[in-house]
């Protein structure tokens, strides 16, 4: 999802700027990496263009010391404020696609099983799971949890909350239709009850990642549903989470209070019991720089996505600590294999031994991301631990494409091959506009003619996929940790109308990696699966389709009276956990 | 007779609103970007046939022209579809979103009008005086001032550095509301719920300043210069000769005549606070329509972008029907 970038950078500039003012400077001339900016015409595929082109250089300038600014909360203010980044689609757990709606209802809603962001995924509903055969899962749920409506919560509900998603149509407001997160689940084939608190998961065919997608669905309450309808459950949700809704409206403010009766939760993940906050409301606060503002005069307690631009300034603020996660969502260049210009793997190679990507953390990211080993995430359950990140070789660069032909031969500093420069168009949206500049000017240091151009992804992305654009900046997300709904949308070949090579932006097609691909979806031993991913990478690495980038963190802010919370990878905001400081 | 004018042309919106329909609806569909796709976002976890079955679902996979008789069949009914990404009516949705917006662009309107008659009719008074020059230089920062730059600055020295005012929202979050309209002042006073009052006017007060700068603006220079022309002409210097006293000239004589061309002026820019406050709406999180309507256009939601900009259309249709009416009050030589 692209929409909620829009419009950012300048908020950010003027935020800056206005705090500089406002913070006042002073201290000691310090030599630092900075992007400049300079603005030039040229010609990108017979068109005239205006691109900005970006130098990382050093300078010397005096950097801020002191900041002034301190988060004082609100006076009296009772309430744990969080700011949300884009808002809520619903409060349905079976309503919705989107990561800022998990994010809130996980508040409120319990699954079979949870995730935690540094030791995997643990039993939360389920009291045990066993695989019966296959492709049967045994759940033996945990007796005496009570929805928010004082009901037990027993295999019925979980029955109802697995077949209102996969049923066709199961959802009948406002007008009938089919889960969005059927999906997510797609193997399930049927539930069925064993006893009152047993349920039987039967899946139609192997699925390896079971246990990290049954992360994504809650459970909910059977007989509430039936008696309110959906209707009446998204506006008054009952759960079995630590907080129980009170009132809220999706854009604004959404209202919550500690539900006394919880069962604790995940007894792996301490603390277990009842929520340690009185009320919690989560406030949609789609601008960042508005964000940074709420935390800064207290109105809010934390903060979600802080732009690059602002963690800095909100570190260096008394009473404010910026933590970060590791990231789910790699970005890279996807080169497009078809394009005369990258149809050469040496050359692909080239591009990738060009980029310093440390020179890009340090100077985009302020320390926050870590290079890329290859296609997957390095955090990703399956990554292949024998690659290493294609180091920064410009000399290796060169001599492959000296090898491919392009040599500088009329000494314009531009690489050449019969006549024709080497150039090429980043194209990008304009979240990534500082990345883009950065690469496309360490791409002519190295001597080819890279320009950047940006537009807004559901234009380009037909265009992409029909493969009429030569080199696209973007990330695509892994929150699953499993190649497995990953994998497939980025490097097996395209197929119209299915999951397959979705995001394939590259026009790859490799008979080998599909064959692989298909194959992991389904094997069930861990070490086959391994192997078979491990090659699967390989390939894709020494093929080099894409320009292997970096991982980002994700930053979050809190006030420091937040106690006992930190930034989750899949963006969850574990408020049961917290505490507040006097 | 008037009466019958105003009805006459309360029908003429009809055939307008129905262009706009067409021409809204097909427009949309022309974007590039599909709905489905965006949806999706980029897991590969999806079934096979789901997107087929969300096209068929949203009937995408139709002719556009079968689409556009579903809608036009359903608009007529009062049912503007669902939206793809919320899954819930059109109408229930802008019906939340749009006291919001009104209730902002009531608070932006009536600070630029408390801010541009009173430098509008002085500065025409007293022209080229200190005053005048100062005041339409204001007037001109007004109009060049970026809201979205407007708004960060005011945040940035009375909520974040004087703690004045709260950055954003409606309502502080310790506050409960009961809703009964969605104008939260209103409900507050029909409530009496005095903190909900005072904290849903501190929320304000930002966002309407932001949203209602650049009208101040435009209204205190066609004031102005409509007071010159006016100041100007014969009657009046016959009420000044007819020892009438200077207030009671400027007031009566001058300002009810200067108040034509701005009316128009107020009239359409009530349609640009209504309908082009997306961006003001974005920075001081104000849950209303212009902010519901940009996620909607990114998330290629067609319904709900379709019965927002219907909205819109409406508004100015609307606004330009009240302008109309009003001149005839003002000036009787007018009829509509």
């Amino acid at each position: 999802m692209h929409s909620r970038r829009w419009g950012k950078g300048i908020a950010f500039l003027v935020l800056l700027f206005a705090l500089t003012i406002i913070v006042g400077c002073g201290g000691e001339p310090e030599v630092e990496t900075v992007i400049e900016q300079v603005e030039v015409t040229r010609i990108v595929e017979g068109e005239e263009v205006t691109v900005v082109e970006t130098r990382v250089v050093e300078v010397e300038r005096e950097v801020e010391v002191q900041v002034e600014v301190t988060a004082t909360p609100e006076p009296g203010r009772t309430s744990l404020v969080v700011a949300l980044a884009e808002a809520p689609t619903s409060l349905d757990p079976a309503d919705h696609r989107s990561r800022t709606s998990e994010t809130v209802i996980r508040n409120m809603f319990d699954g079979l099983v949870t995730r935690d962001t540094r030791s995997g995924v643990h039993l939360e509903l389920a009291e045990e799971m066993n695989w019966v055969d296959d492709t049967t899962l045994e759940v033996k749920l945990r007796e005496g949890v009570t929805f928010h409506n004082g009901e037990d919560m027993t295999a019925d509900d979980v029955v109802f909350t697995f077949e209102r998603i996969i049923n066709e149509n199961a959802i009948e407001y406002p007008e009938p239709h089919t889960s969005p997160r059927k999906g997510l689940i797609a193997p399930l084939e049927s539930v069925e009850k064993v006893d009152d608190y047993t349920v039987r998961l039967n899946f139609n065919s192997v699925w390896p990642p079971a246990m990290q997608l049954l992360v994504h669905q809650q459970i909910v309450p059977k007989d509430y549903i039936e008696e309110v309808g959906t209707e009446g459950f998204i506006n008054n949700p009952v759960g079995t989470g630590p907080f129980q809704f009170v009132q809220g409206q999706l854009d604004d403010q959404i209202v919550m209070e500690r539900f006394d009766d919880y069962w604790g939760g995940a007894p792996d993940l301490e603390p277990v019991g009842p929520a340690g906050v009185e009320r919690v409301v989560f406030q949609v606060i789609p601008e960042s720089s508005t964000r940074a503002a709420a935390l800064l005069a207290g109105e809010v307690d934390i903060i979600q996505s802080v732009p690059n631009e602002l963690v800095d300034t909100l570190d260096q603020t008394p009473g404010v600590d910026v933590q970060s996660a590791p990231g789910t969502q790699p970005i890279w260049i996807q080169l497009n294999v078809t394009d005369p210009l990258f149809s050469d793997p040496a050359v692909r190679q080239a591009m990738n031994y060009a980029i310093d990507k440390d020179l890009l953390i340090e100077a985009v990211y302020g320390g926050r991301a870590v290079p890329l080993p290859g296609p997957l995430s390095p955090f990703n359950n399956f990554v292949n631990e024998d690659l290493e990140p294609y180091p920064y070789d410009p000399e290796m660069a060169l001599e492959l494409l000296g090898e491919a032909g392009w040599t500088d031969s009329d000494g314009d500093g531009i690489l050449d091959q019969d006549g024709q420069s080497f150039a090429f168009t980043i194209d990008t949206i304009e979240v990534w506009r500082p990345q883009a500049e950065a690469l496309a000017t360490m791409y002519r240091e190295l001597g080819i003619d890279a320009g950047v151009r940006f537009w807004e992804y559901s234009v380009l992305r037909d265009q992409l996929l029909n493969c009429e654009r030569q080199a696209f900046l973007d990330d695509w997300g892994d929150s699953a940790f499993d190649p497995v709904g990953h994998f497939e949308a980025k490097w097996h070949t395209y197929v119209e109308g299915e999951p397959y090579g979705r995001g394939n932006f590259s026009c790859y097609s490799n008979e080998r990696v599909d064959e692989l691909t298909r194959a992991g979806e389904t094997e069930s031993d861990t070490a086959t699966r391994q192997e078979i991913y491990d090659e699967a990478q390989q390939i894709v690495y020494d093929e080099a389709p894409a320009v292997f980038l970096v991982l980002p963190e994700v930053a979050e802010a809190n006030r420091e009276t937040v106690q006992n919370w930190e930034p989750a990878s899949d963006s969850r905001i574990n408020l049961h956990d917290v505490t507040m400081a006097e | 007779m008037r009466a019958v004018k105003i009805i006459e042309r309360i029908l003429y919106t009809i055939p307008i609103m129905l262009g706009v329909a067409v021409i809204v609806f097909v427009f949309i569909r022309m974007t590039p970007g599909d709905p489905v796709d965006i949806m999706m976002g980029q897991g590969g976890a999806i079934s096979a046939g789901e997107i087929e079955q969300l096209q068929s679902e949203f009937h995408l996979d139709e002719p556009i022209t079968t689409q556009l008789w579903y809608f036009l069949r359903d608009a007529l009914r009062g049912d503007l579809g669902y939206s793809y990404i919320k899954k819930r009516p059109v109408t229930e949705l802008i019906g939340d979103r749009l006291p919001a917006t009104i209730e902002l662009a009531g608070g932006a309107l009536l600070f630029a009008l408390l801010v541009a008659f009173p430098i509008g009719i002085i500065s025409a008074v007293r022209q080229n005086s200190l005053l005048d020059r100062l005041s339409m230089s204001f007037a001109f920062l007004g109009i060049s001032m970026p809201a979205f730059w407007l708004g960060i600055v005011l945040i940035l020295i009375f909520a974040v550095g004087l703690g004045w005012l709260p950055v954003q929202g409606r309502l502080g979050s310790d506050i409960t509301l009961q809703h009964i309209t969605g104008f939260y002042v209103m409900d507050s006073v029909l409530t009496r719920n005095w903190p909900a009052l005072q904290s849903a006017l501190a929320h304000l007060i930002l966002p309407s300043v932001t949203l209602g700068a650049a009208v101040a603006a435009i209204v205190a220079r066609v004031l102005r210069s409509s007071m010159l022309e006016v100041l100007r002409s014969d009657f009046v210097q016959l009420a000044r000769a007819k020892g009438a006293p200077e207030w009671l000239v400027v007031v009566k004589h001058a300002l009810r005549n200067a108040l034509i061309p701005t009316v128009t002026v107020v009239g359409l820019q009530v349609g640009v606070l209504l309908g082009g406050n997306m961006i003001v709406e974005t920075v001081f999180s104000w849950p209303g329509l212009g902010r519901t309507v940009v996620e909607a256009i990114f998330n290629r939601d067609f319904p709900l972008i379709q019965g927002a900009v219907m909205v819109y259309a409406f508004t100015f249709v609307a606004a330009n029907l009240v302008v109309d009416v009003m001149y005839t009050y003002l000036n009787p030589k007018i009829t509509l």
